[in-house]
């Protein structure tokens, strides 16, 4: 048995169909691909695969990775890259294939991913104010932020869980489009949404804003304590 | 100029993918590059019309023209309509995200009279002038079909002109004759002139009518000699030459039927006489089996789907179904594909055939007798007799099934007090024959559902003159069924029958209805099919500012000689068989199944299918 791990992206085209819906995407993919692959055993045989973080509905991405346990141990990587790649819809495209080496499930070792999120706001900025604000904001020793959960909302402190945040001023006419890139934490420990973060952040700032975009860079797993690619992770 | 659709829009609303296209076998073509345009529209949400077939066969047939550019137009849900509305974006075609308004055909399929409002609602929506009279040159052509076109009357003022019958057959040739016509400087009623001498083509516009003092109709004349008296429907001969798609659209969101549907013919020779499908598809035309598995392969191969449904009006009596079955589930065992099986008879066989088929979670099992006694089946002409379905109920429990759902009407013509009870004294006999089972074989929990919808009579049917059951003697059967139902075991669901009320007013409606769907959508009707959205008093309130009485229609019994509003379409089946048919019916007599001996209903002026046993 051996699994495969790719990194796909998900662009406009699909950037509104939920995790559920992008599991059957694949499934049926592999299916018009004629991939071998593993099937559950038992009543109501499910494929082989396991998708890392699900992105957010309207977010664009260019990391996205799943584990595709295969029956044909020959198969290289690439041909099962290139034969779905054959099959999938406009927007999702594999990028890269490999052999997982790791025991670990993606879903359970993912900790970080990085964002990128346009926002354009009528506010009054410059690029040293921005920066001695933002940097202001970071230096908080915690800030709370109203979270949705199942059990309704609660108040939680996400300093912890924004590792970096960077921004690039692009002064507008009548308003600033300012580019932020957020690494923050992600996955079933403690996840960050980025929309949140905006929210927050502008909340602080007192700007009026509106996301224009909000688009998945990277994502990270946790291995002994560092934050790896999933494409890079070792045994 | 395509739609501008935000991404803020689009998340503010319920199920986004609905909207963005996309999907895979979806068609994207560059517009230039075709002469014709033609949005395709159902006229309810995209889970409803991505799950019906013949959208899936006219989309691709159109679009294997290189002339011609099909796209898929669904109703948008209220939100995205309230959306939309605020916005000024008009309703555009899936594909292209172009607006519809400028597209040379909107066509509309009509599967069920409680779409109508959403018609308007969508011509509205696309900026198009929602009467035929109101369109001038330079409009987009509005047409129609589909089993509702049977009785087009209610729509006549708003579609410019219906195709009568099977589309596969028809619109080809109105693609052709618009290609002549497009580009020419002639006019918008030139064209339908034109189009008009097609078989089966209805102009509503051309043809007048008059009534009579008590609100019937009194003549029903064409404006010019020319016009055909009879509108003819079309039909399919061969089904294993009919164009079919090899591809289907695969959507991102859930639809109601998710699956590949193999339709193994049309029509069904059994002859109720409350279905409508059972007569406008006469006659049964079947596909081969060898032609069956072979289109199997090529849609599960282009489409990647993990479940092939089997539809037609009652696949039981498909002649080859043990080749059928047993080829398929040889074939898709491998490639792990369920095979499912919908409206089968249950005898041995078809239980063997369930066991195999596929993971059947043993719980549910559905029965349709219709009616609770054997002299209201009789009536019916429903072809299953208690001992029938005691039978296979005790099959289905020894097989370790312990979940039966029964399907009734109420409101059937001759029904009395006796029937109703009827009703629940089967569901008791279905509870005795689970007690009769072996212990070790049964499943646990027995659980009967008893299911009753109110009938409603429908044009080109035997009960086409029958009166409606008003909406006070069907509450009273309702509760009179309740009331007999009082084991544990065995549930009672009824259908709101104020909806029924105005299936019925549509079913058989004529022109003047059609100012009352204009009035009732003026007044904030449209998914009237979704319970959360139907209403029933704006509804009363549009039939009286119309001075329209809805009783008329519904409840009115006709005599054998009154003209009715769909006389003038033409179905193959005679009026005189229908007659012949509504008399025996209210004498109690059936008429065998057509497959056994032809009873004389006119279809064999298709000179095909199986009529008689030829």
């Amino acid at each position: 048995m051996t699994i495969i791990r790719v990194k796909f992206r998900r662009g406009d085209e699909v950037k509104f169909i939920s995790h559920l819906d992008l599991m059957k995407v694949f499934e049926r993919a592999i299916r018009r691909a004629r991939l071998p692959i593993a099937y559950s055993q038992g009543f109501n045989p499910h494929p082989g695969m396991v998708f890392g973080l699900p992105l957010g509905v309207g977010v664009t991405s260019e990391a996205e990775y799943g584990d595709f346990e295969i029956t044909d141990d020959g198969m290289s990587p690439q041909e099962f890259a290139d034969r779905l790649n054959l099959q999938l819809p406009k927007g999702i495209e594999v990028l890269s294939a490999k052999k997982k080496m790791s025991k670990q499930n993606i879903m359970a070792t993912i900790a970080a991913s990085e964002y990128v999120v346009i926002v354009g706001t009528p506010a009054e900025c410059s690029q040293k104010a921005l920066k001695t604000a933002i940097d202001k904001y970071l230096s908080q020793e915690e800030i709370v932020v109203k979270k949705k959960t199942k059990n309704g909302v609660k108040d939680t402190d996400i300093r912890g869980m924004i590792f970096d945040l960077n921004f690039e001023l692009q002064p507008c006419e009548n308003f600033n489009i300012i580019r932020f890139t957020a690494l923050v934490s992600a996955g079933s420990k403690a996840n960050l949404k980025p929309d949140l973060l905006i929210e927050s952040l502008c909340g602080y700032l007192g700007f009026e804003y509106e996301i224009d975009r909000i688009h998945r860079t990277k994502l990270f797993v946790r291995s002994q304590d560092q934050l790896l690619d999933p494409m890079e992770e070792v045994v | 100029m395509s739609v501008k659709l935000s991404d803020a829009l689009l998340k503010s609303v319920e199920k986004p993918s609905r909207y963005t296209g996309n999907e895979w076998n979806s068609v994207i073509k560059d517009p230039k590059s075709v002469d014709i345009r033609f949005a395709f529209c159902f006229p309810d949400s995209y889970e409803v019309g991505m799950s019906h077939l013949g959208m899936k066969i006219l989309y691709h047939l159109l679009n294997e023209r290189n002339d011609c550019y099909c796209e898929r137009v669904f109703a948008p849900w209220t939100d995205m309509e309230e959306k939309m509305r605020q916005n000024n974006i008009p309703l555009y075609g899936l594909e292209s995200k172009d607006p519809i308004k400028d597209f040379d055909f909107v066509g509309f399929t009509l599967q069920y009279e409680m779409s109508f409002t959403n018609i308007i609602n969508m011509l509205d929506l696309a900026g198009i002038p929602l009467t035929s009279d109101k369109r001038s040159d330079g409009d987009s052509f509005v047409c129609a079909g589909g089993p509702c076109a049977y009785n087009p009357e209610p729509l006549a003022d708003i579609i410019d002109f219906f195709m009568m019958g099977e589309g596969e057959e028809i619109i080809n040739e109105v693609m052709d004759a618009y290609a002549k016509w497009k580009g020419t400087g002639r006019t918008r009623q030139e064209f339908l002139e034109d189009i008009v001498k097609i078989e089966g083509i209805y102009v509503p516009a051309f043809y007048d009518v008059s009534y009579n003092e008590d609100g019937t109709i009194k003549s029903f004349v064409p404006k010019k000699p020319d016009y055909p008296v009879k509108i003819k429907k079309r039909i399919i001969k061969d089904m294993d030459k009919v164009y079919f798609p090899e591809k289907v659209i695969v959507p991102y969101t859930d639809i109601v039927h998710d699956r590949i549907m193999l339709e193994v013919f049309r029509g069904c020779t059994r002859g109720c006489r409350f279905c409508q499908a059972g007569f406008i598809y006469r006659p049964v035309r079947e596909k081969s089996h060898k032609r069956l598995l072979e289109l199997a392969n090529k849609l599960e191969e282009s489409s990647g789907y993990e479940e092939i449904s089997l539809t037609s009006l009652s696949t039981s009596d498909y002649t080859e179904l043990h080749e059928l079955t047993t080829g398929l589930l040889e074939e898709m065992e491998e490639k792990k594909v369920n095979l499912s099986l919908p409206s089968l008879r249950i005898d041995s066989f078809s239980l063997d055939l369930m066991e195999k088929a596929q993971k059947v979670r043993k719980s549910g099992l559905t029965f349709a007798p219709e009616a609770g006694t054997q002299r209201l089946r009789d009536v019916i002409n429903k072809g299953v007799t208690e001992e029938d379905l005691l039978n296979a109920v005790s099959l289905a429990f020894n097989g370790g099934w312990n979940g039966v759902k029964l399907y009734f009407m109420l409101g059937l013509p001759t029904e009395t007090m006796e029937d109703v009870e009827g009703i629940a004294d089967l569901a008791y006999k279905v509870v005795n024959a689970y007690k009769n089972v072996p212990r070790e074989k049964k499943g646990k929990g027995l659980n009967v559902t008893v299911s009753t919808s109110s009938f409603v009579p429908k044009a080109f049917t035997p009960f086409q003159w029958e009166p409606q059951d008003s909406r006070e003697v069907l509450n009273e059967k309702q509760m009179f069924l309740k009331s007999k139902i009082r084991s544990k075991q065995v549930t009672y669901n009824y259908h709101e029958n104020r909806l029924s009320l105005l299936e019925a007013v549509f079913a058989r409606g004529d022109r003047k209805t059609c100012k009352v769907l204009l009035k009732a959508w003026e007044m904030g009707c449209k998914f009237d099919s979704w319970g959360e959205h139907f209403k029933f008093d704006v509804w009363m309130k549009a039939f009286e500012d119309c001075g329209v009485d809805p009783y008329f229609y519904a409840t009115r019994k006709r005599d054998y000689e009154e003209l009715l509003p769909w006389d003038h379409i033409d179905i193959g089946v005679s009026k005189k068989y229908l007659i012949s048919e509504s008399k025996k019916a209210l004498e109690g007599k059936v008429t065998p199944n057509c497959r056994v001996n032809c009873g004389g209903c006119g279809a064999t002026i298709f000179d095909s299918g199986i009529c008689g046993g030829n």
